[in-house]
């Protein structure tokens, strides 16, 4: 990995991209090579969820930067790790990436750029300057929308991307507590208690390998926790900030 | 029912619902659990205060009376989720187990790295374990 200037003194911005990968060892390596060759201005690590298939030993052929996961602790718990290590090792930002090839990374400099302009939050979102189509996840999207601007007042056009960046104030709160999920209603809970979040236009791919995680009855059970979470849950939650 | 049967089933069920909020406030419990007992809270609440809704359904079923029905209906609710609670902690001991392991497995090989390490500084030095 390139070797890094120090962090004080400079105003060179470190930057962490976190790629939490469970079971895409046919899409891993593509993803990586790309980022290595092409972005070799980030940092990147991926955090292995315990993965049953090969990514774990293909991150160990290639040379990856990698944290291994012993089990499996889901993606909330796997991005938590990732933002840890981007804690502990001072990083200014740090990007949530998907390590299945749905995410270009050609959108992280806009993004990173956006949030040096002071913001706590920036979403790569793909409805800034594009109309949402409709289908029937758009509908489930376009449902947590509406919830969260009921109970902030504010509008987010792509509550559900994957693709987020966060600054050094959210990366020790997202890493020290608990229910800090990379999911819309921590966005929307966040929100409404002042944090600034801004979106990005970006171009998003189809999934090229791998299943997705969201067949139809798991989604119902994400809508149903996003919903319930946003209107009910997030009111009645004390925030601890992280210093 | 009496008047003040009826008043202590609202108040129980509100302070119920009062305390798990408070709970999920002080960030106790998961969101994913808070839930389950949101739901249940909410479910209390509309039974105790309107009752009718009981009777409906214990007509429906062809039950006698209405207190047979909410028996069953929380038995077999806490029936179920005391059954999900069981799996969710057997994938639980079985994550602590393979941590220790791991943990166990890291720490040999650590050591035993150090002592080769060891053994090429300073050949001939005795190391302490």
């Amino acid at each position: 990995m390139a070797r890094r200037l120090e962090k004080h003194g400079e105003e060179f911005m470190k930057c962490l991209i976190i790629i939490p990968a469970f079971n895409e060892e046919a899409s891993i390596e593509r993803v990586i090579d790309n980022l290595r060759e092409h972005y070799p201005k980030y940092d990147y690590i991926i955090v292995n969820d315990g993965s049953s298939d090969n990514t774990a030993e293909i991150c160990r052929q290639r040379g990856y930067e990698f944290l291994d996961l012993p089990v499996n602790l889901g993606l909330a718990g796997a991005f938590q790790t990732g933002l840890k290590y981007a804690y502990r090792k001072g990083y200014d930002y740090a990007l949530q990436f998907d390590g299945d090839g749905q995410h270009r990374p050609e959108f992280i400099e806009a993004m990173v750029d956006k949030i040096q302009e002071g913001y706590d939050i920036v979403i790569g979102s793909r409805f800034v300057t594009k109309k949402k189509p409709k289908s029937l996840r758009m509908l489930g999207s376009n449902l947590i929308s509406v919830a969260t601007r009921m109970t902030t007042g504010k509008k987010v056009k792509d509550p559900t991307s994957g693709m987020r960046v966060f600054n050094r104030k959210m990366i020790g709160e997202f890493a020290l507590n608990m229910n800090y999920g990379p999911e819309p209603d921590t966005i929307s809970y966040l929100l409404k208690q002042g944090a600034t979040i801004a979106e990005v236009q970006v171009e998003m791919d189809e999934r090229q390998a791998g299943e997705s995680y969201l067949n139809l009855s798991r989604s119902m059970m994400y809508m149903m926790r996003m919903l319930l979470s946003i209107l009910f849950i997030q009111n009645f939650r004390k925030r601890r900030e992280v210093k | 029912m009496t008047l003040v049967f009826r008043l202590i089933l609202i108040v129980a069920s509100f302070l119920t619902t009062y305390y798990i909020l408070k709970r999920i406030r002080q960030s106790k419990l998961q969101i994913e659990y808070a839930i389950f007992w949101l739901i249940f809270a909410g479910i209390l609440v509309v039974f105790s205060l309107f009752p009718e809704i009981i009777a409906l359904f214990t007509r429906m079923m062809g039950m006698q009376l209405p207190v047979n029905f909410i028996f069953l209906f929380f038995i077999f609710v806490l029936m179920l989720k005391l059954f999900f609670t069981t799996i969710e902690l057997s994938t639980l001991e079985n994550k602590v187990k393979d941590l220790t392991q791991e943990i166990a497995l890291l720490e040999k090989e650590r050591m035993e790295e150090e002592r080769q390490r060891g053994d090429h500084l300073s050949a001939g030095n005795k190391r302490v374990e």
